[in-house]
């Protein structure tokens, strides 16, 4: 029962974030067609970059050409989760803590975790590349010919929740040292987001081992789309297991988790001494 | 919100309670010394600040209590603690009947929390949709929510600012707009920051009407700080004053007043270079004929006063206003020597 209520206010909460997120497109129609158009042709350009060279090329890296589309799909339905559910700073975690203004948080009457979850949550202006990625991959499973069971529907469902895992626990990981350096680290997860985004949409396949390894673990940008696609596709890479995505997310998760109640506990006790009245909510 | 018969229930019960409260925080000290730069390195100078030395007070329901003191006396800690934003250095914290810190979630449903320099709104949407996120949030009834937006839309004359978008208020419009979120989920203690901050005169009596009118009728309590005691004792019955991190005073306006005497401040603009000569009172400044003083109307009535100055010509105008908080406490601390 308690789980039952527990799921209903989870959806309540995202149903209003989805609400307000409609009405603002609904308000500021003109820009938010012009910002969900430039995301789309942004992130076909990734795609079409990558894949264009592929072509030219004969593949990348012992990964044909259509490999390497379904790959760039992976990232682009990814980016479309990421935007979908963190377009607020609920992910850009380091800029509510840096800014001083998890406070807000504190007057709520939820777990602050609850809050982070449901709060940035925005299906109308954030959903246009994960619709992309839903239809270039129709055609990236057409062109592979794969045989799409129940079974690897739901294997593709578990390799973006785990990515989607491993990208939420780095930024609150990085994010953690916010805590302690208020101003310097208020961008953190920006440079750990970002920044690295476009190094994710590269297929490591033909690359040397001491990049690739270093690449799945320290700076897991193989994680987000080229390890998983592989994975995805039948033959992991590196001779790893195809579980080896879930393994390290769990890892960096309790991780995360651990470092982030360490900054939190600090935060309580030692206070914020900076207060920046902008942009604590999207 | 409360009927006046669950007031009657609660004057005997427990708002806020708070037992030898420390709170100290550790601030970073630099100079830009070539030799500080190098000490800053290897061993960094720290100091520690005592924000709340050993703080013990109890608020009960249905009081409306000022909690005054100058800037960096303790007050902001007070209210973070209060509302488990911070965590004591020692002490015990009980609100409600909970502990901000352990119960923060519970205690949340029955606290309203507002800093004057902070909003709650969403900035990008008109005020009625950051109202419906607070419902949806606090998981408010729908019936409670009606009947609070009816009272607050009334009561705070917030109607004409529902459609408007936060971002457009003026500061006025937003602190209205602010207190008015802050009351849909029916709390039954208050914790405002330096609520009248920056408000203009109109926008400060408004605010000042409302926060009296549901004390009264409501029985909410509310506890706010300011360090302006013109609006402290418009507002509240009770006074906690604090300085350097300890109560200096706790009791009625009317007892401060019996200790301090009625400081106040008179500033008289003048046409032409007079000084005027007032007795019982000293001139503390005069500067492009503006002359201040400083009177204490517990000895000088305003009628004498006024017929003082009406003896002198050229004078352009008079303002008379309280003492600063900081020379209050300092009185209070010459009484007790």
């Amino acid at each position: 029962m308690a789980v039952k209520a527990k799921i209903l206010r989870i959806l309540r909460l995202l149903a209003i974030s989805a609400k307000m997120d409609l009405v603002w497109l609904l308000r500021d129609t003109k820009y938010a067609i012009a910002g969900i158009t430039a995301d789309i042709i942004g992130n076909l350009a990734v795609v079409s970059s990558v894949f264009l060279v592929a072509v030219r090329f004969g593949g990348i890296g012992g990964m044909s050409s259509d490999e390497v589309l379904f790959m760039m799909v992976y990232s682009t339905m990814v980016t479309g989760i990421f935007t979908m559910f963190g377009s607020g700073n609920n992910i850009h975690i380091s800029r509510i803590i840096g800014r001083g203004q998890l406070e807000h948080l504190f007057i709520q009457p939820l777990s602050v975790r609850m809050q982070l979850a449901t709060c940035g949550f925005s299906p109308f202006t954030g959903g246009s590349n994960f619709l992309v990625g839903l239809i270039l991959l129709v055609i990236a499973v057409r062109r592979l010919e794969l045989v799409v069971t129940p079974f690897w529907i739901l294997s593709l469902i578990a390799y973006i929740l785990t990515t989607m895992t491993v990208i939420v626990a780095r930024a609150y990981l990085v994010s953690s040292t916010a805590f302690y350096a208020p101003v310097a680290a208020e961008e953190i997860a920006t440079t750990a987001i970002d920044d690295t985004w476009f190094l994710s949409t590269f297929p490591l396949s033909g690359m040397p081992a001491y990049i690739q390894l270093p690449l799945i673990t320290f700076l897991p940008e193989g994680l987000m789309a080229w390890f998983p696609s592989l994975c995805l596709l039948g033959r992991p890479p590196l001779g790893f297991s195809a579980y080896y995505p879930m393994l390290f997310a769990l890892v960096i998760a309790l991780v995360a988790s651990y470092v982030f109640k360490k900054g939190m506990n600090y935060y309580v006790v030692k206070g914020s001494n900076r207060y920046v009245p902008y942009g604590f909510r999207r | 919100m409360l009927s006046k018969d669950q007031t009657d229930m609660y004057l005997t019960a427990s708002a806020v309670k708070i037992n030898n409260v420390s709170k100290s925080f550790v601030q970073w000290q630099r100079d830009n010394t070539r030799r500080g730069l190098l000490r800053n390195l290897i061993k960094p100078e720290k100091r520690t600040i005592k924000a709340l030395d050993d703080v013990s007070f109890e608020i009960r329901r249905g009081e409306f209590v000022a909690y005054a003191g100058p800037n960096g006396a303790g007050k902001s800690t007070t209210m973070k603690l209060l509302s488990g934003m911070l965590l004591p250095s020692d002490g015990q914290i009980e609100v409600m009947g909970k502990s901000p810190q352990k119960q923060r979630r519970e205690l949340m449903k029955t606290l309203g929390v507002l800093f004057g320099n902070r909003t709650e709104l969403w900035w990008d949407h008109p005020v009625i949709q950051s109202f419906e996120w607070k419902k949806v949030v606090w998981d408010i009834p729908d019936e409670v929510y009606r009947q609070n937006l009816e009272l607050v839309t009334d009561l705070l004359d917030i109607g004409g600012l529902l459609k408007t978008f936060a971002r457009e208020l003026s500061l006025g419009q937003r602190m209205r707009a602010d207190l008015g979120m802050m009351l849909l989920h029916s709390p039954e203690l208050i914790l405002l920051d330096e609520p009248t901050l920056g408000l203009d005169v109109i926008a400060k009596r408004q605010m000042i009407d409302f926060l009296k009118r549901i004390n009264r009728e409501n029985g909410v309590t509310i506890v706010v700080t300011s360090h302006d005691m013109d609006d402290l004792e418009e507002m509240a019955q009770r006074i906690l004053m604090i300085s350097d991190g300890k109560i200096a005073y706790d009791g009625l306006f009317a007892g401060l007043r019996d200790i301090t005497g009625n400081l106040t401040r008179v500033a008289v603009a003048m046409e032409n270079d007079t000084v005027p000569e007032l007795r019982n009172a000293s001139l503390l400044s005069s500067e492009n004929q503006v002359h201040e003083y400083e009177i204490d109307l517990s000895c000088i009535p305003v009628k004498d006063l006024m017929s003082q100055l009406s003896s002198y010509d050229g004078i352009k105008d008079v303002e008379i206003r309280k003492a600063p908080i900081e020379q209050v406490i300092a009185r209070l601390y010459t009484s007790w020597m």
